[in-house]
């Protein structure tokens, strides 16, 4: 009798649960063309949507418009500038603006607004990078100088990422309740959990076709619930989940420079430490020869079948499929016969008969260090290691924190991951003003011949000057001259979309998973 | 008429005295878990400018991460940002969480009142559900049924909250499509047409995983108190007089089992706001849990001292509100802490 009543209760609840959740199948069953769209692709940003706090650097700032765009082969377009221009002295970026932008609270974007955002962001300490701004001003209604205190070509990637902000309204809520000239208006933002947004009737541009998209903040293992059961339109989910159909939806690889390679000591083993202690320089790989040797040796395809389950790319550079990416600097590989004639016409040869080969008593072996519990960087360390075994160089993958490696990373090689389609990231690599700063050159790579170039690429008066010095410094410390880095391989981000949801043509991606393939947003359409 | 007098000023004082103690204890210990967690924090291996900016950190130049350290008051010594945040704690100012861009106190309070309704849910779940569990293992003692909830309830207290979390996700979302994979409130409906049932059917499944977290133990000590009473001279003595049953466990064993079950709620706090920092992750519920990993991964040191100093006060409560409930239903104990003071 009691257990019976129990059951009752159960039952009872539990159709409670089914009858409430009928409502979220809503605007799929009805039939037709959904007019909404769900997404689950992560990116939420917690302090709110300013872009002046760095909002909108990756994909698109949605509620905001910014002054260039970069359409889906990575070419610079205009969005609300109609025109720009910079000065022979390379300091005075000159910018017009549309005149028939509007912000959603209807009033016009004028010169003034996009002098005070860059302005604003400039001072705000936020996660963009306009500290190069010197002042911002609007000299006519449509019309604004950027002025900057040195040539900076890469400035140019702030105009595509920094979304325009009111003057008016750019108070202190402003982060929670957006006012832009975006594609999409801001709706509703429950924190930790979804983002409403509403299409924007009076966009200039192209008006996206969905009324409304809403962004489900879930993790990994509630995305892959979610589009498994139908509540989403488009998840974002690591490769190692991507495994299985989904029916109705299907896999969308998405090629990124999203890349991983090992950054090699530069310096030889002198003694010598920095300031904060850490010991510099490794003989085996300051060797020229030995750089080399790896980069010849290692297959890369077979990194990428065997450790990314084929869901990724070789990698020949630190940009690849960028614009300024020059793919000449790719060296054959999976030639252990041709690493094993380098080595030996460099003096290392395997005297004692172990198995490793030595040259002045000095055994050509190395650790390679990898964030421990970053299993693909692992499984990585892990095959580099037996793929330079028949060539007679020892390699022992070691799994550190990043407090350990931090320490090691200019005396022992390092696994690391980079990508971004701001070329500054490929002069903070390579740069010797960068040697030891943060992580990046960790090896303390030094080259004159590059960094000249670098120099020039980033006082460079156009995208197009500026690729061919990014090109040049590529071709420099690539594999077939000082082969600094070897590099392994290129993840594919991978998502779940409807098989009715057409994303149009997709940008190589960032490092980083999830927002960038909101670029196109606008322009995504339903087939079916 | 003189001895009410006597024993009403000798009553009095010991309960200020009691009261005093036990705040400057809660002071002490709030102070101790400041320093501590501070301590621990700018020692992590984490680079706030890092965990901030994500993945795109190599393009930011030194001139910009300088101007972060600053808006982050990273560059002053330790010491100094402790001290300037605990006299601003004095004067009731929580400090501001940068990964939320709000006032600390204001993101507490937010995400509380969330995670208060799941961690309340949960817990009434895991105190009935393990009580009545414990009260028919303990009548039943060696029978199947007792075997059968002493399996289970040894099962429970050794599976991970997440691990449950992910199969209840599992086969109620995903297979059967009952519950809704994530969040407190239904995917794309605007706030104000939420209504009480969306909230329950959000609430039903991370509550469900969070209050496996408590049910184990209070099963299994319920079911001991239940063991020990039925063993007792004055069960014997009503078993003599004739009763029987239910009606004889209702009576003469459930206020000796309630004793141990509500001292374990009470002081199961603290493991219950352990458990939702994986809940909430697993089902997306944006509560108080879910802020602590955010700000814990992004180095928010403001909102996770904010944080440990709240659960810490929360703890305490619970735990004194145990004793006291314990007490009030078992004089017996309070007759052991009596004689530990003398």
């Amino acid at each position: 009798m009691r257990r019976s009543a129990r059951f009752r209760a159960a039952a009872v609840a539990v159709a409670g649960i089914a009858l409430a959740s009928c409502s979220t199948e809503a605007h799929r069953a009805s039939g037709g063309r959904p007019v909404e769209l769900r997404l689950a692709i992560g990116g939420e940003s917690e302090e709110g949507y300013d872009p002046t706090l760095g909002w909108g650097r990756y994909g698109s700032p949605l509620f905001h418009s910014t002054l260039l765009a970069r359409d889906a082969d990575l070419n610079i377009v205009n969005d609300l500038a109609t025109r720009y221009e910079v000065s022979p002295d390379r300091l005075v970026w000159t910018v017009d603006v549309r005149a028939d932008a509007k912000f959603s609270d209807g009033r016009p974007v004028t010169a003034r607004d996009v002098a005070y955002t860059f302005t604003a962001a400039s001072k705000s300490g936020g996660a963009t990078d306009v500290t190069v701004l010197r002042e911002a001003v609007a000299v006519d209604e449509d019309t604004v100088e950027l002025r900057l205190t040195k040539p900076q070509s890469t400035f140019v990637n702030r105009l595509v990422s920094l979304g325009i902000v009111p003057e008016h309204a750019h108070g202190p809520d402003y982060a929670r309740k957006p006012v832009g000239s975006g594609p999409f208006v801001f709706e509703q933002w429950d924190e930790g959990q979804q983002l409403i947004v509403r299409r924007n009737d009076a966009y200039y541009g192209a008006k996206p076709a969905f009324e409304r998209v809403v962004f489900v903040f879930t993790g990994e293992d509630a995305s892959l619930a979610a589009a498994r059961s139908g509540q989403v339109d488009l998840a974002a989910l690591p490769s190692s989940l991507a495994t299985g159909e989904i029916p109705g939806m299907r896999l969308t690889r998405v090629e990124s420079v999203d890349n991983r390679g090992i950054a090699f000591p530069f310096q030889p083993d002198e003694g010598r430490r920095t300031d904060e202690g850490r010991p510099i320089g490794n003989d085996v790989t300051s060797d020229l020869a030995v750089r080399r040797a790896v980069n010849v040796a290692l297959d890369r395809r077979a990194l990428v079948d065997g450790v990314l389950n084929g869901f990724g790319r070789p990698a020949t550079g630190p940009v690849d499929g960028l614009p300024w990416h020059e793919p000449a600097t790719a060296v054959p590989d999976d030639d252990p016969e041709g690493a094993k004639r380098v080595l030996e016409a460099a003096g290392w040869v395997d005297a004692d008969g172990d198995g490793v080969r030595e040259r002045g008593g000095r055994r050509a072996e190395f650790p390679l260090l990898y964030p421990a519990g970053d299993s693909v960087r692992q499984g990585l360390a892990l095959a580099v290691a037996d793929m330079l075994k028949p060539i007679g160089v020892a390699v022992t993958a070691q799994g550190e924190s990043w407090e350990v490696i931090r320490t090691r990373m200019h005396a022992d090689p390092v696994l690391f991951g980079w990508g971004s389609h701001d070329a500054t990231e490929m002069h903070n690599l390579y740069s010797s003003a960068q040697a030891g700063v943060e992580l990046w050159n960790p090896a303390l790579y030094r080259s004159p011949v590059v960094d000249a170039e670098l120099d020039a690429a980033m006082a460079a008066a156009d995208p197009g000057q500026a690729a061919a010095h990014w090109k040049a410094a590529q071709r420099q410390f690539g594999p077939g001259a000082d082969a600094a880095w070897a590099w392994l391989v290129n993840l594919d981000h991978t998502y779940y979309a409807d098989a009715c949801l057409d994303l149009g043509k997709l940008q190589v991606e960032p490092h980083g998973h999830g927002w960038p393939i909101t670029r196109g947003i606008a322009g995504w359409s339903w087939t079916c | 008429m003189e001895l009410d007098v006597l024993t009403a000023g000798s009553a009095a004082r010991p309960v200020v005295v009691a009261v005093a103690a036990r705040v400057s204890r809660l002071l002490l210990l709030l102070t101790a878990v400041a320093v501590g967690s501070f301590v621990l924090m700018v020692n992590s291996p984490v680079d706030p400018v890092a965990a901030y900016v994500g993945a795109d950190v190599a393009s930011l130049g030194s001139a910009q991460r300088a101007l972060i350290a600053e808006r982050w008051g990273l560059d002053d010594p330790a010491h100094e940002r402790f001290l300037s945040w605990f006299g601003n704690l004095l004067g009731g100012d929580f400090g501001f969480s940068l990964t939320f861009n709000r006032p600390v106190l204001e993101v507490i309070g937010d995400k509380f009142l969330t995670s208060l309704a799941l961690m309340a849910l949960a817990w009434l779940l895991s105190g009935l559900v393990g009580f009545a569990l414990g009260l028919v293992a303990g009548t039943r003692r060696g029978r199947f049924a007792d075997r059968a909830i002493t399996w289970f309830s040894y099962t429970l207290a050794s599976a991970p909250t997440f691990w449950v979390g992910l199969l209840l996700l599992y086969v109620f979302a995903v297979s059967w499509n009952w519950a809704p994979v994530c969040c407190a409130v239904p995917i794309g409906v605007p706030a104000d047409e939420v209504g009480l049932g969306d909230r329950l059917a959000h609430l039903a499944l991370p509550a469900i995983t969070l209050s496996v977290v408590g049910i184990a133990p209070v099963v299994l000590h319920t079911r001991q108190a239940v063991v020990e009473a039925l063993a007792s001279d004055h069960v014997a003595f009503a078993r003599a007089q004739g009763e029987r049953g239910l009606g004889l466990v209702l009576h003469r064993v459930v206020r000796n089992a309630a004793a141990p079950a509500l001292l374990l709620q009470f002081g199961s706090i603290g493991e219950l706001f352990g458990g939702s920092v994986l809940a909430e992750q697993v089902f997306s519920y944006p509560g108080l849990g879910a802020a602590t990993t955010a700000a814990a991964l992004g180095q928010d040191v403001p909102l996770l001292l904010g944080i440990a100093l709240f659960t810490t006060v929360l703890v305490f409560t619970g735990n004194l509100v145990g004793d006291r409930v314990h007490a009030a239903l078992d004089p017996r104990s309070r007759l052991v802490d009596v004689r530990r003071k003398r």
